[in-house]
């Protein structure tokens, strides 16, 4: 008897630990329908780490008898060029498609709504404003990914020399602390290049939509807005302007680089990478990058913060930049098999495959990813890996703010950014350029049926 | 068997005969060419004229409907672009682009040629040599140039630093300021362009008759002087054949000034087809784009059919 009840004691005992074992093991999802015989064809973002993720598709065929087809890998631009031609012929005949939030609002009526295909409860697991950014008239069109935001970077070294913190409490009056508002990062740059404590005070991306979202992130952050409710113009009011004039002032007075207008983000990395930048929002994605001691010369010596509030301007309004954007997948309305498409979107979003692309250096988009990786990294070598994902976790959780969810973004990008690099180059003023850009961004909009 | 084949042969060859020569013999040169013009209609002329359908619509790729002719609005996107400053701003950087690009190529593959042609070691190697630009793909001509003019890391801030020319904090933005990416796509352009006007200069100077020369040099001419007056005159064919092909590839423009400027900043550098490109593959608006595409290619279509008649005069002369 005493045999027996040892026995079931031990049996019982076997179970919850495996049971514990499970939770603690991060989990796989769907792989809970038998998709033998279908073929799922994916196109998909590739290129260097991206493609890691794919290698966990073997599991999912094993598991579902399914076969995956990956029928395209190319780069962010090239996938959105693929997308519109193959929407617009009809072309789409594959299952999962790429997506982002930034370019999800032109897909729309070519996408399928993904609600009924997920519960609350696996919903749920994903951050909140993200599924905000991915649903449009109340249908969620994809299913996030990862993540990324911008924190400020600024040099340590800067920051932690006494001589350098008297010399700006001479000239300012103020304590030289990381900053918190655009304001303070405007004295602070200006301060590190006129006594020549940095070569550059700030950096930004300087064409494309790389320069528009920067606008749009220090415009929202002042309080402003790119549109109004009716979807008119309305970058070019005083908030537009004295971002505008800020920027033009960084360019005349050398705080940013004279090249800036022809920077993209890797252009815009190299000068940080170099030590030659003092602060600047910058992506977390480049984390891995400048803490390389091979390739930059700020390794070590940098340090995180949240994202600046705006110009005070905005009075009541500012709140922290937070310009952001999500990696995500979608379902074409032209799927062949919608359903074991979403069972392998569910496989790709689930806690396991997601973990093992955060380990990797992507931003998660899962609390549960979250969790498991900021514990992962308490016993980290440097803090700063660790305080660097508490921040993220925080600035994707509150900041994190897309642009607007409307087709025209990229149209409106290109029409507007020509005229904000006339102002920073100083062929025209901030206000004439701005209304230059609104002009034909209203002609733009009401071709397109808004007005 | 084997005879009864051989009249049945025989019986059938008159046959064939008599259907051939019933074919009118001024029809049969186009019963000929009917294979190959079809597939040119296919191929050519079709979407040609299919794009010149979209040009009269609203046409946006993502918005199917939008392809749809009506007379009210057939004009729009040609009344569109000739009250677009951007559109005539990129057809003067267009013009000013090709002007200096096509004339400081011409000038010095001209002067390439004259050095060549009097080389008289290594010839072979030399030519070979020149031909190198051309192995390149554009796009990689477009990427090795931006990385010589980039600010920041670039080999020709760094040189003019390391010389003391430059400050550290001084670098020149190449690409950025007027008129310096203007000049830095077109010292790219020039770089990839003279080997193959110089090769077609080459074989002119080198199919001048010699008996010329010989005249000159007895009536005292000197060596400008021959260049002037003989070489000069008799190389125009060759000059007018170079120079059209040059310039419409040059018109082209795209690849390098993609790579380099993308337009930028501030439509500095913006060209003719750089801007169709932001028209209807960026912003996906085809209807737009197909009208500024036909304008482009008709403005081509003009500057071919001067130069050509410059080649037409300049052989009659000879």
């Amino acid at each position: 008897m005493m045999r027996k009840l040892f026995l079931i004691a031990l049996i019982l005992a076997l179970v919850s630990v495996s049971a514990v074992g499970a939770q603690d093991e991060a989990q796989y999802a769907g792989l809970d329908m038998d998709l033998s015989g279908i073929t799922i064809k994916m196109a998909n973002i590739g290129g260097g780490q991206y493609e890691v993720m794919y290698d966990a598709i073997s599991v999912f065929e094993e598991a579902t008898g399914a076969t995956v087809e990956i029928v395209a890998l190319l780069d962010g631009f090239s996938m959105d060029q693929k997308l519109k031609v193959d929407f617009a012929t009809g072309a789409a005949d594959y299952d999962v498609a790429w997506d982002h939030t930034s370019f999800v609002a032109q897909y729309t009526p070519f996408l399928l709504p993904l609600q009924d295909y997920f519960s609350e409860d696996e919903l749920a697991a994903f951050s909140p404003a993200i599924l905000d950014a991915a649903t449009i008239d109340g249908d969620l069109y994809l299913i996030p990914r990862h993540a990324d935001i911008s924190p400020i970077h600024y040099r340590k070294d800067l920051y932690e020399d006494d001589a350098i913190a008297a010399a700006f409490m001479d000239a300012t009056g103020e304590e030289l602390t990381v900053p918190t508002t655009l304001e303070q990062i405007d004295q602070q740059a200006r301060f590190f290049v006129e006594n020549g404590h940095s070569t550059l005070g700030y950096t930004l991306a300087g064409k494309e939509e790389a320069l528009t979202g920067r606008f749009y992130e220090m415009h929202f952050a002042s309080g402003g807005s790119l549109f109004d409710e009716n979807y008119e113009p309305a970058f070019n009011d005083e908030i537009g302007v004295a971002v505008a004039e800020l920027l033009a002032g960084w360019y005349v007075d050398g705080v940013i680089p004279s090249d800036t207008t022809s920077l993209l983000w890797d252009g815009v990395a190299q000068y940080f990478c170099n030590n030659d930048v003092a602060i600047k929002l910058e992506w977390y994605g480049w984390y891995a990058y400048f803490q390389d001691t091979d390739s930059c010369a700020v390794a070590g010596n940098f340090g995180l913060a949240r994202g600046f509030t705006g110009l005070s301007i905005g009075g009541d309004a500012v709140r922290p930049s937070g310009w952001a954007g999500a990696h995500a997948f979608s379902v074409p309305a032209t799927a062949p098999n919608p359903q074991a498409g979403v069972q392998l979107i569910k496989f790709l979003s689930s806690e396991r495959v997601a973990y093992e692309e955060a380990l990797l250096g992507f931003l998660p988009t899962r609390s549960d990813v979250w969790d498991r990786v900021i514990a992962d990294a308490s016993d980290a070598e440097n803090p700063l890996d660790r305080e660097r994902l508490e921040l993220a976790r925080v600035q994707v959780g509150e900041d994190f703010k897309t642009p607007p969810l409307i087709a025209e973004w990229i149209p409106f990008s290109n029409i507007f950014y020509p005229h904000l690099q006339a102002v920073i180059l100083g062929d025209v003023s901030a206000q004439d350029g701005l209304d230059a850009a609104a002009a034909e961004t209203r002609e733009m909009m009401a071709d397109a049926g808004y007005y | 068997m084997i005879g009864r084949r051989k009249n049945a042969d025989d019986g059938a060859a008159p046959k064939r005969v008599i259907q051939f020569s019933r074919i009118d013999a001024g029809a049969f040169p186009f019963l000929l060419i009917f294979p190959a013009v079809l597939v040119i209609l296919l191929v050519i002329a079709f979407p040609l004229l299919y794009s010149l359908y979209v040009s009269f619509t609203p046409y946006e790729l993502l918005k199917p409907n939008s392809l749809n002719f009506t007379a009210a609005r057939a004009l729009r996107n040609y009344e569109k672009l000739l009250n677009d400053d951007i559109f005539w701003r990129s057809l003067w950087n267009t013009i000013v682009f090709l002007a200096v690009t096509v004339n400081l190529s011409y000038l010095l593959s001209l002067a390439l040629s004259q050095l060549l042609a009097r080389v008289t070691f290594g010839q072979s190697l030399l030519r070979t040599l020149l031909m190198v630009p051309m192995m390149f793909a554009p796009i990689l001509v477009g990427m090795q140039f931006r990385w010589f003019f980039n600010a920041n890391v670039g080999l020709v801030n760094n040189f003019l630093i390391s010389v003391g020319i430059l400050q550290e904090q001084g670098q020149i933005a190449w690409l950025v300021d007027v008129p310096l990416g203007m000049i830095t796509i077109i010292i790219a352009s020039i770089w990839m362009n003279i080997p193959v006007m110089t090769i077609i200069l080459l074989a002119g100077v080198l199919s001048l008759p010699s008996e010329t020369f010989e005249a000159a040099e007895v009536d005292g001419a000197s060596g400008w002087q021959k260049f002037r007056f003989i070489t000069f005159p008799l190389l125009a064919p060759f000059s007018y054949i170079a120079l059209t092909i040059m310039s419409l590839d040059i018109a082209r423009a795209f690849d390098i000034v993609r790579i380099m400027t993308d337009g930028g900043p501030a439509r500095r550098t913006e060209m003719l087809w750089t801007y169709i490109t932001r028209l209807a593959i960026e912003d996906t608006k085809f209807g737009l784009g197909s009208a500024m595409s036909w304008i482009t290619v008709s403005l081509s279509v003009l500057f071919t059919l001067y130069f050509f008649r410059q080649l037409v005069k300049a052989r009659i002369v000879q």
